[in-house]
């Protein structure tokens, strides 16, 4: 049994359809990246698992239950979070306490406990230095450290990532991909967005790709990339 | 401990809770001492803005959610106080329990839809209900012909002597507050709500039930604006619906509280005992034009203080601490 398993999702906003009939499932243990152009509906199929928003038409089951439709807080809690394009902080609080408050009400931990999780994932991450720091005096690539820290502290098994290397450095983004394959070594699921095909290959088990909210290709990442739809849809010439 | 995320915790107990218990304990002697009636009056007027102003505070300065119909429930408690005191004859105590009980029950009914609302339209849907509440208020009677409020005429309390009780009554919700305060400040509970403070939609995404939080919140400062309304509508011994359900109170119970400090535990107190000081300095020398000097330090403080009397007491505190 797929650890997630998402069918004929589709998602019209009036008269636009976002997502037209997408089925994704994706393993325990698995990285899956979703690529795309922008406006393939790569956010909104996120936005539908983590319960963000409900599916017009479809199903979305984890771990073999209904969720399409569960409350955001309700999903994070049964074991799906998900980072933001645009990395979200609790701005005054420190950045211990942010991820301390993903420990408390994702996972529901005690203050104790959740006070040795969020210093765990913070030294995880390598923001341990900057814990007594307010949030919002974290640069871009500390903030989308400090949001996969949160993440991890919820105790969420399937993490959705959106986008989380936009913004960074080539060196940046290897740093990264080495850290997201240890958060995969730590026993999580992954669903990754990405617009760095480098990235991609070198991270994802497995492919999919959205063309105006359908799915155009499946497959391991470097087939996925020669595949003359996904070249014509996306990435262009210089690809093939 | 190195890998602790939060900053060594400071004790329970520490200076500023130190002085504020050693204040405490004068207040509670105060009477006892000798002081006047009207130095028992003018702190009994500062413990009730306190309790109102800390209670507004709870939800604005933690939870993030501007309440401006807290006096809704502030004209619950004065009127079913009365209503236990005059028809079924209970005693006040009693009679003011059931009605912060009977606030929260409200609360609870009402706190439901209005808070899924967000930013400026719960300011608006809050004051509308406060609105709603006093003009019900005051058709009360006419309405159900169950005499109640007394309609625009108002209705008058048994008189008592005791007003020493009111004095530690007001003083013991003062307290309460400001201890909820300050648990807030650091239980789980409190980090939760002030996540959702200052950014409900990730406070979500990170799995805290938000409706649930602010309306815990909310039907506990409900409970304590109700059990202040009801101590001061007998105190007054006379209250009329106009009064009670006014939007002043609110207004007052804001100002204090962004005067103090908001989301700061004893800002609420330094701002209802500034102003409330202020208005009775001013008010007895300059009875014409007092409200102008009101509005003129308001502005200042605003202006040069804009985390309140109690951002000042913090910087003054980080300054000796970098010394």
């Amino acid at each position: 049994m797929s650890l997630l398993e998402a069918r004929g999702v589709t998602k019209r906003f009036g008269a636009l359809s976002a997502l037209g009939g997408v089925d994704v499932a994706v393993d325990e243990g698995e990285i899956l990246a979703i690529i795309g152009p922008n406006g393939a509906g790569k956010s909104t199929l996120f936005n539908v698992i983590a319960g963000l928003t409900a599916p017009s038409e479809g199903s979305v089951h984890y771990r073999g239950r209904s969720i399409a439709g569960l409350p955001v807080d309700a999903v994070c809690r049964l074991g799906i979070a998900k980072t933001f394009q645009i990395p979200q902080l609790f701005p005054r609080m420190t950045v211990g306490e942010n991820v301390l408050v993903a420990a408390l009400y994702g996972r529901g931990l005690g203050l104790g406990p959740a006070t040795r999780e969020a210093g765990e994932w913070l030294a995880f991450v390598g923001l341990a230095d900057k814990r007594a720091l307010a949030a919002e005096t974290l640069s871009v690539p500390e903030r989308r450290r400090a949001d996969l820290a949160r993440v991890l502290a919820t105790g969420a098994s399937l993490i959705l990532l959106d986008e989380n290397m936009a913004g960074l450095n080539a060196r940046e983004v290897e740093a990264a991909v080495t850290l997201l394959r240890d958060v995969r070594d730590h026993g999580r699921t992954l669903i990754v967005t990405e617009h760095i095909m480098g990235a991609i290959l070198g991270l994802a088990d497995r492919a999919i790709v959205l063309n105006h909210g359908e799915k155009i290709a499946e497959g391991r990442p470097a087939e996925v990339m020669r595949d003359p739809a996904v070249v014509s849809a996306y990435l262009g010439e210089a690809y093939r | 401990m190195s890998s602790s995320v939060l900053p060594p915790r400071a004790p329970l107990i520490g200076a500023r809770e130190l002085a504020a218990l050693g204040v405490l304990a004068a207040l509670v002697l105060l009477p006892a001492a000798g002081a006047t009636p009207y130095t028992i009056r003018m702190a009994t007027v500062i413990f009730m803005w306190a309790a109102l102003a800390g209670a507004w505070n709870l939800l604005a300065g933690y939870a993030g959610a501007v309440d401006l119909g807290p006096v809704f429930y502030q004209g619950i408690g004065a009127f079913v106080t009365a209503a236990f005191m005059l028809k079924w004859k209970l005693p006040f105590l009693p009679s003011v329990a059931l009605a912060g009980l009977a606030a929260m029950l409200i609360a609870a009914v009402v706190g439901t839809p209005t808070l899924r609302l967000r930013g400026a339209y719960f300011a608006i849907g809050t004051l509308a209900l406060a609105e709603s509440g006093k003009q019900l208020a005051l058709a009360w009677d006419r309405l159900t012909k169950i005499p109640l409020t007394g309609g625009s005429a108002g209705i008058s309390l048994p008189l008592t002597a005791g007003y020493l009780q009111f004095y530690y009554v007001m003083l013991a919700l003062m307290v309460a507050v400001t201890v909820a305060a300050l648990w807030l400040g650091r239980s789980r509970f409190g980090y939760g709500l002030r996540a959702v403070g200052e950014n409900d939609l990730l406070a979500e995404a990170s799995g805290v039930d938000i409706h649930r939080l602010k309306r815990r919140v909310y039907v506990g400062s409900a409970c304590v604006t109700a059990l202040v309304g009801g101590a001061a509508g007998y105190w007054l011994s006379y209250i009329n619906a106009a009064e009670m359900f006014s939007m002043s109170v609110t207004l007052q119970m804001v100002v204090m509280a962004l005067l103090g400090g908001l989301g700061t535990p004893f800002g609420p107190v330094l701002g209802a005992a500034f102003l409330t000081l202020c208005s009775e300095v001013l008010g007895t020398r300059f009875v014409y034009h007092y409200l102008i000097a009101i509005g003129v330090i308001i502005v200042l403080i605003s202006l040069f203080m804009p985390s309140g009397l109690a951002g000042l007491l913090r910087w003054r505190r980080s300054a000796e601490g970098r010394a």
